[in-house]
């Protein structure tokens, strides 16, 4: 397939932090459009990682990331400004700012392209405005746009984190553990908002998962990571216990533990 | 009581003693220590030269003072009383509000979490500098700049707060929550409207609490410096002083207690309002 119809390419990237080992050691991950990709691995194997580094908020080492074709890796500051707002990011902790309201903290997503000083008046394009109230009616919090967003139950919050990740208009979504902090029955509702909203809108998504079953059943493709290596890239129905037990790097610990039989 | 039974028995079993551990161990060591510092204490005493003369002639000051204290008079000297006051009032107003004005890009540009290296030095420099010396010193040396008066005062005032909002600005913004700082830089957001929205709401609250705590160091530290020159109820403080007018030195000090505790009450009100 042609360099242009990946909407996301990671390739031969390596990320350390600071001088100590690679977090991420030389990992190669293409999307295809509209393809959610599950990320699953053992906690610390460097999911989040990746995600950062995708968005350079943490800086690659070496290798590439391409965006719809476009190098992000080398792009100077302004550039990668703009490259930014096309990657939708919805994060572990939701990182909403608590004392601001549902409103404020979902326009935020509008920051890239709003001036300094409208932002400072909270003078937001009308434009914008709308869509947000139409966003807040698609995850299901019509009526709370002036709550401040730290009475927000957990999964209030997250449904807040994926408005103001989608009033960007990204063209890939990247979600970091986005039912970490949830119940079973709201974390299903968090991915699947998640994911019918991709099918909605044609995004591609690449979500990091602690819960495999979760990832099994609304990702079609999965890839583990282990120790910053891919150790499996492949369909969720070839998911069985040889690989978990791969991808999770300990014997003792049995595939039907992970899946929560 | 069956289980306390049980406790107090693995206590006797094991009796082990313990007693916190000394600073120092050797008994000699510690007496020796203890004996040294009197001595030093005896001596240092005798050389501050204490003259029974003047203490006597101190104490009959002091009790014209205290009977005078006794007796504050508010009527004699209203006009410059009041004068006084109000002059302080609007030093320590104006200076509060210049001094939160300049604070808070000093501030900003003092934490290390949101500027390059060099720009994080020079800030801390400025903070460092406008902290170092006692608002006295500050106040003597701006008298003899601009001369007798509350402009001296004011400038004096809004040294010392910035560099105290400043430097406590800086620790707050520090501290505050990475998360949403990150999510607006994977919005695409510029680092005005990052501070903007992620850390400005995060630190103003703490930031307004500083304020009116320095609201009111700043009505009392003007006061003081009044007594170098630099205006305010201060410079009536020193002419009721100079003239042994106890009294109304008496319903100054009252009032200045009044107006401390005043501040206390409002701060506490608006801090419920604001936070
Ligand atoms: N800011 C940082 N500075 C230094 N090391 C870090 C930093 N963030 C993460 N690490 C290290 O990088 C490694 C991978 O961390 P990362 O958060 O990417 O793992 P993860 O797979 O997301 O784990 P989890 O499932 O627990 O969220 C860990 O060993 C961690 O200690
Ligand atoms: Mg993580």
């Amino acid at each position: 397939m042609s360099e242009a119809q990946h909407p996301l390419r990671i390739q031969e990237l390596v990320v350390r932090y600071g001088w100590g080992e690679s977090v991420i050691s030389g990992v190669s991950i293409a999307l295809d459009p509209k393809e959610i990709v599950g990320l699953i691995g053992a906690s610390g194997a460097g999911k989040s990682t990746l995600l950062r580094a995708v968005q350079r908020l943490v800086e690659p080492e070496s290798g590439q990331i391409f965006l719809n074709g476009v190098e992000l890796t080398g792009l100077p500051p302004r550039e990668l400004r703009g490259a930014r707002r096309r990657l939708g990011m919805i994060f572990q902790e939701h990182a909403l700012i608590g004392r601001l309201s549902v409103m404020e903290n979902v326009l935020a997503g509008t920051l890239g392209r709003t001036g300094f000083w409208r932002s400072v008046r909270r003078r937001f394009d009308p434009e914008d405005v709308q869509e947000a109230f139409g966003l807040l009616e698609r995850v299901g919090l019509t009526g709370f746009e002036d709550s401040r967003c730290d009475e927000l139950s957990g999964g209030e919050k997250q449904r807040v984190g994926i408005a103001r990740a989608l009033i960007q208009h990204p063209d890939v979504l990247l979600v970091d553990e986005p039912t970490a902090s949830l119940d079973p029955a709201t974390s299903v509702r968090i991915m699947s908002l998640i994911t019918e909203i991709c099918l909605e809108r044609g995004l591609a998504a690449l979500i990091n998962l602690h819960d495999v079953p979760l990832a099994r059943r609304f990702c079609p493709r999965i890839v583990g990571l282990l120790d910053g290596q891919v150790v499996f890239d492949g369909p969720a129905s070839a998911l069985d216990d040889a690989v978990l037990q791969r991808v999770y790097g300990d014997e003792a610990v049995g595939g039907d533990e992970i899946l929560g039989h | 009581m069956k289980l306390w039974g049980v406790t107090r028995s693995l206590v006797t079993e094991s009796a082990r003693p313990w007693r916190p551990p000394r600073m120092i161990e050797s008994a000699t060591h510690r007496w020796l220590i203890i004996g040294g510092l009197a001595l030093y204490g005896l001596l240092a005493l005798v050389t501050v030269d204490i003259d029974p003369a003047r203490i006597a002639e101190g104490l009959s000051r002091a009790s014209a003072f205290f009977a005078g204290w006794l007796r504050p008079d508010f009527v004699t000297r209203w006009t410059d009383i009041r004068a006084g006051l109000l002059e302080s009032l609007a030093m320590t107003a104006v200076a509060t509000a210049v001094a939160l004005l300049l604070s808070i890009p000093l501030g900003l540009a003092a934490a290390r979490n949101l500027v390059p290296g060099p720009v994080y030095t020079a800030a801390r420099g400025v903070l460092a500098v406008s902290r170092s010396f006692h608002e006295i010193l500050v106040a003597i040396l701006f008298v003899a700049m601009f001369g007798f008066g509350p402009f001296a005062g004011v400038v004096t005032l809004v040294v010392g707060s910035v560099g105290f909002l400043g430097k406590l600005l800086a620790e707050a913004v520090e501290e505050v929550d990475p998360a949403p700082l990150e999510a607006l830089t994977a919005a695409g957001a510029s680092w005005g409207s990052r501070v903007v929205f992620g850390v400005l709401p995060q630190v103003m609250p703490r930031v307004l609490g500083l304020a009116l705590y320095r609201l009111d160091i700043n009505f009392r530290e003007s006061a003081v410096i009044g007594l170098v020159g630099a205006g305010g109820i201060g410079a009536t403080l020193t002419t009721a002083f100079s003239r042994y007018e106890f009294e109304s030195v008496s319903a100054i000090l009252i009032l200045i207690i009044g107006m401390v505790f005043g501040a206390e009450v409002v701060s506490g009100r608006l801090r419920q309002r604001l936070l």
